[in-house]
């Protein structure tokens, strides 16, 4: 589904500030596959989802999508393919539209905006019945207005545009960091039925390494803008958070802080 | 449950709520005005007037809230506006196919800034100074390399029907009415063009592109994870909004019976005055009543200066300094209102 070859992103090439955000990252995700992402910070994990969106362009390689060379198209071109939820929830969402208003404009994902109405009578069963899943009674709601909204309640709104109209790709960047646990664990239980509802083929990044473990087929350890594991098949299904800490740790060569150094 | 929401809420009975607050707040303005304008001894003239800068407060609006762009092309594009109606008018061409292409005019206007802004990312605020010093000459080179152009004896909206509808309105009210005739002519067609206009921006913004476009005010990176190209939104926008600066300026330019090169000063002031009187009396909720009140707050502000005039006996040299005081004070009082208000909560 989505194949990413020798990609390379630098930042500040060729000042004292130079970041070699990714190095030479080659990742192949298959159909219907729920990967999860985890690294310490700076490892890349964000630059990675930003080049896949097209929000930052490769300096070099090649990125597929649907067997599609998406390498060089705009990031709302790619969006008609990728379905995003961000870790910061006012960033979903808009603000001063109602419910209603936000979700048909994730219904207009895909296809060009004409002089149609904005909020169409027809679309409202279908809005009622995506939300009615959730169980957070947003359903009788669709004319509030979302900035008084949760941030739960806003990732839930989210996660539902997003997955609106079938995306070929999930990218979820921590998307449940800033919501308490209580509103952590609903998004997280939500995320898993639609993804398995429409069998999304999903990339997760996350702080959690027991999200990391219990969610999906496939764990990816980025470190310094290059993969440095993986675990998936029998491995993974036994993997436990404690393995993947030690991991984590061996991973730090002393030349930076590490996230154990920096905790202590 | 941690984000499960409250029960339902009655919202057929919220909205109806808050629209009859909103149509008493105007009552009640629109009376308040009246008596005003009655005992201050304001000339209704000043309504005519607000009417014809109205789309101009609109144009502040779409930009400065829907857009959430700091655009300052309205003041490069209502000049504009008026001397392509003028020169259309003066060469024979309809009224209203002046205006259209006035309408036109502002749209390149508005145009130019989007693309300075979005090729070269140059800010809106410093891409609409380079558009407006620019405008100069254009409108300068549109009216002949003159700095004005008179409408004298040609046909404009107004006068074409300026003879019948005083001699209908003498016959019907008596001879005292002559005076007001014009004014009220005024009021009448700019009026039912303003409505019209509104509508017509009503039904634009509540179709897929306005819903792209305010929503692109409001969180760019969503409208791109949506698959919409926000900057194709901005460039809408603007051309709309600056289209209308435009229609305002066609209007006022046959309101006036001339056209002149620096028609457009300080209108972003005034705009921005308009839509802030507008949310302050009038406090609209949804975007209609939004646009509403971005109009109606022009008229207020037109009214107001004028009040200000004739109460004070100030000579037209002042008007751009009356201007400037009645825009700080519509925009100094909600803050000073606001401070206070919070000093007097720490007293408590």
């Amino acid at each position: 589904m989505l194949r990413l070859e020798n990609v390379s992103v630098t930042f500040n090439a060729g000042t004292p500030n130079e970041v070699k955000a990714l190095q030479n990252l080659s990742l192949f995700v298959e159909d219907g596959e729920f990967i999860t992402v985890i690294g310490s910070n700076g490892a890349g994990k964000s630059t990675l989802f930003n080049v896949i969106s097209g929000a930052v362009q490769a300096d070099s390689g090649r990125i597929e999508l649907d067997g599609k060379d998406i390498s060089y198209s705009p990031e709302f071109r790619r969006s008609h393919d990728i379905g995003r939820v961000f870790q910061d929830p006012r960033l979903g969402t808009c603000p001063g539209l109602t419910i209603r208003e936000n979700l048909s404009l994730a219904a207009i994902h895909g296809r060009n905006v004409g002089l149609r109405r904005d909020v169409k009578k027809a679309e409202e069963a279908w809005f009622f019945e995506r939300l009615q899943h959730q169980h957070l009674g947003l359903e009788h709601r669709l004319d509030a207005d979302v900035a008084l909204l949760s941030g739960g309640q806003r990732q839930a709104i989210t996660l539902v545009m997003a997955t609106l109209t079938k995306p070929k790709l999930l990218l979820l960047d921590e998307h449940t960091a800033a919501l308490d646990p209580n509103a952590a664990e609903q998004v997280v239980a939500l995320t898993t039925e639609l993804a398995e509802a429409d069998d999304l083929c999903v990339v997760m990044i996350t702080h959690s390494m027991q999200q990391a473990c219990e969610l999906g087929d496939r764990v990816i350890m980025m470190n310094r803008g290059r993969i440095e594991f993986e675990i998936s098949g029998e491995e993974r299904k036994n993997l436990k958070p404690a393995d993947l800490i030690d991991r984590f740790h061996s991973l730090q060569d002393g030349t930076e802080l590490s996230d154990a150094q920096l905790l202590s | 449950m941690a984000i499960n929401s409250s029960a339902a809420e009655p919202q057929q009975a919220r909205d109806s709520g808050m629209m009859r607050s909103f149509l008493l707040r105007g009552i009640v303005l629109a009376l308040v005005i009246a008596a005003f304008m009655r005992f201050g001894n304001v000339n209704i003239g000043a309504i005519g007037q607000g009417l014809g800068y109205a789309l101009a407060g609109v144009t502040v609006f779409i930009t400065f809230r829907v857009l959430g762009f700091v655009d300052l092309t309205v003041d490069g594009a209502f000049p504009i506006g008026g001397a392509v109606c003028a020169v259309l008018i003066f060469g024979g061409v309809r009224a209203e196919i002046a205006i259209l292409a006035a309408f036109v005019a502002g749209s390149l206007t508005g145009l130019a800034t989007a693309l300075i802004d979005i090729v070269f990312k140059i800010e809106g605020l410093l891409a609409s100074i380079i558009v407006i010093t620019g405008a100069y000459t254009v409108t300068l080179h549109i009216m002949g390399g003159k700095s004005n152009v008179p409408l004298l004896g040609k046909e404009t909206m107004i006068s074409r029907h300026s003879k019948d509808f005083r001699n209908w309105l003498v016959e019907q009210f008596g001879d005292q009415m002559r005076r007001q005739s014009t004014n009220l002519l005024e009021i009448m067609i700019f009026g039912l063009l303003v409505i019209v206009i509104l509508v017509i921006l009503y039904w634009f913004l509540r179709t897929e592109v306005g819903l792209a476009i305010r929503a692109t005010g409001k969180n760019d990176q969503m409208v791109r994870a949506t698959g919409l190209n926000h900057h194709l939104m901005i460039i809408i926008g603007l051309m709309v909004a600056n289209g209308l600066a435009a229609l305002a300026g066609s209007m006022v330019v046959q309101q006036f019976g001339f056209a002149d090169v620096s028609l457009g000063f300080g209108l972003i002031i005034r705009g921005l005055a308009a839509v802030i009187i507008g949310e302050v009396l009038l406090r609209p909720r949804t975007i209609g009543q939004m646009l509403i009140a971005a109009a109606g707050g022009m008229l207020v502000f037109d009214i107001s200066r004028a009040w200000i005039f004739s109460a004070l006996d100030l000579p037209t040299t002042d008007i751009q300094l009356v201007s400037a005081l009645v825009v700080l004070a519509a925009l100094g009082a909600p803050r000073l209102f606001d401070q206070w208000r919070s000093y007097r909560q720490r007293q408590n």
